[in-house]
């Protein structure tokens, strides 16, 4: 029973690791929240499901969402937060709000409001190790999950273009001076930020074969409370902080009250803030 | 004035000093708060809980409402003002799911079905049943905040508000004890809304989580955005607009969010100074870069 939680929570919070990496990248280089992170989430599922139903092939259908998701990203760059580039801060959080409602409610006219099984049923086994029914879907996301995890990393360390992100995101005017084109760096995180958090749509969207368009909303606000519980601006503490965070809910929700499970993240975030602003892996927050 | 206009006028009137609470925080004091409808509901179901339960008569109900909307202020306050704005915004947005939550799940307040048969106001033997009675009743109410609150910003205290909001360490070097500061507008603030939640009770005589979620949050931000940040009238505007319009425009009800949405973005875009910001006490005049 607890072993099950726990790999329930692993696989919630490998998702939210997904979506809290988009939200520390931007974080990291433009210094604010991305509100609608959330709504490129339930994008990517969307657009995946569609073009699923419209007979595409699974992984073509993947790609397909997280490319609509990452495009998505980068209009919603330049409409609601390049504008606004060095205004109050509160300004690009309110637009950042603005356009959450808007894609929310979009998504709503051009899907309507009920729930989009998943096209294809995958007949996942369920294999036994130790006594313990692991899932194959949920070991197949886990992996995934992993797997991009692992590509943002080699990305940013060792490619030019993860090189200047890092450069923006520590000093924007020296990267400048250094020949890095700033603008184009601020769409690219959000091209990365917003394909990750897209695929992640798309996982959830097989893990609990729904698709809906307020499905981003919680699975949003959770993983920037993750980001945050694991340092934000810092890579390994967003999925860190996603993966403690889907452990610490799946446990809650088994063993304190599952009436109060979609609680469970905002209190540690609120926690979190108050003992350790700076969260587990020193971020840049303050 | 028809049924239907009394009933606009009272809604009006209750969102207006929702909305000129929600302003002190966002316009005068430059933080923002995401769980602004957490504060109406703990009003509204503190009023209604303390009439229902303890026979409070309602001007008892309505201040037991707003101290304890405005504890839950101060109390949230406390600790997380003194997070950066956008911290602070997912902390309260954060709250505001908690409350929520609590309203959903705990027995007393009957869970997603709410409460029911709150008694319209009596006060001194008059009942303000009658709807012409409840506007009156409202409108006294949105009188007192606009004095309380006109009085407020055009004081020291408002001028040291405005001084934090533009630029907090200057404040802080000018002598301004800015973490006080903001925890006591914020509690104002709260205790407003709480106000406006026990008006709202007793008026609609039943209430469920369903009025106090984030919706109700994000459209309390609009009115202030579109009134404009920084201006009380804009506040009144804003609220009255946004209380009007959806009634008017009922066939594209539909589109309303998607309205919403995009009139933020626009407005922070085109005109971040809202109706009648007047561009002195707009945003764009503060810029930390």
């Amino acid at each position: 029973m607890f072993l099950q939680q726990l790999l329930n929570g692993l696989t919630a919070g490998a998702v939210y690791a997904l979506i809290a990496l988009g939200y520390t990248m931007i974080y990291g280089i433009l210094g604010l929240i991305n509100f609608a992170q959330g709504e490129i989430y339930m994008f990517g599922a969307f657009v995946a499901v569609l073009l699923l139903g419209a007979g595409v092939n699974f992984f073509l259908a993947f790609i397909g969402g997280m490319g609509a998701a990452a495009l998505l990203g980068v209009a919603l760059e330049r409409v609601a937060f390049r504008p606004l580039r060095g205004s109050h801060p509160l300004v690009p959080l309110i637009s950042a709000i603005g356009a959450s409602i808007f894609l929310q409610s979009l998504a709503l006219l051009l899907f309507g409001p009920n729930d989009r099984p998943f096209p294809i049923q995958f007949t996942f086994s369920t294999i036994t190790i130790a006594g313990l029914p692991l899932s194959s879907l949920q070991g197949a996301i886990l992996l995934a999950a992993l797997g991009f995890m692992a590509l943002l990393v080699v990305f940013v360390r060792y490619t030019r273009y993860g090189k200047a992100i890092v450069a923006c995101a520590l000093d924007r005017d020296t990267a400048r001076l250094m020949g890095v084109n700033v603008d184009r760096m601020v769409a690219l995180t959000f091209l990365i930020g917003s394909a990750l958090s897209g695929a992640a749509g798309i996982m959830m969207a097989i893990y609990y074969n729904a698709t809906y368009p307020r499905m981003g909303l919680l699975p949003g606000l959770k993983a920037f409370s993750a980001a945050i519980l694991g340092g934000v601006g810092s890579i390994p503490g967003a999925i860190l902080g996603g993966l403690l965070l889907g452990v610490a809910e799946s446990l809650g929700a088994a063993y304190f009250s599952s009436g109060y499970k979609d609680a469970i993240a905002f209190a540690i975030l609120i926690l979190v803030l108050l003992f350790r602003p700076q969260g587990i892996l020193k971020g840049r927050g303050d | 004035m028809s049924a239907y206009l009394l009933h606009l006028a009272i809604l009006g009137g209750i969102y207006v000093i929702l909305a000129i609470s929600l302003n002190l925080i966002i316009g005068y004091a430059g933080q923002v708060s995401l769980g602004h409808a957490a504060f109406f509901g703990i009003g509204a179901y503190v009023s209604a809980l303390t009439s229902l339960h303890l026979n409070f008569p309602f001007p008892l109900a309505a201040l037991s409402a707003i101290l304890f909307s405005g504890g839950c202020g101060f109390l949230l306050g406390l600790p997380t003002l003194r997070l950066k704005e956008d911290y602070l915004a997912i902390v309260t947005l954060g709250f505001g799911v908690i409350v929520d939550l609590v309203f959903l799940n705990l027995e007393i307040t009957g869970g997603p079905d709410g409460l029911a048969g709150i008694a319209p106001p009596r006060i001194l033997g008059v009942s303000f049943r009658a709807p012409g009675m409840y506007l009156l009743l409202v409108l006294l109410a949105v009188i007192l905040t606009l004095i309380l609150t006109y009085r407020l910003v055009n004081s020291y205290h408002g001028r040291a508000l405005r001084a934090i909001r533009d630029h907090e360490v200057t404040a802080q070097v000018m002598g301004i004890n800015t973490p006080a500061y903001k925890v006591a507008i914020f509690t104002l603030a709260a205790a407003l809304a709480g106000m406006a939640g026990s008006l709202y009770a007793h008026y609609i005589t039943f209430i469920n989580p369903e009025s106090f979620g984030l919706h109700t949050s994000i459209l309390a931000l609009c009115m202030v955005v579109l009134g404009g940040m920084g201006s009380i009238a804009g506040a009144v505007v804003g609220a009255l607009a946004l209380t009007v319009l959806p009634e008017m425009l009922r066939q594209f009800k539909a589109y309303q969010d998607l309205i919403y949405g995009g009139l933020l973005v626009a407005l922070l875009i085109w005109r971040p100074e809202g109706l009648l910001g007047k561009g002195k006490l707009s945003l764009k005049f503060i810029s930390r870069e």
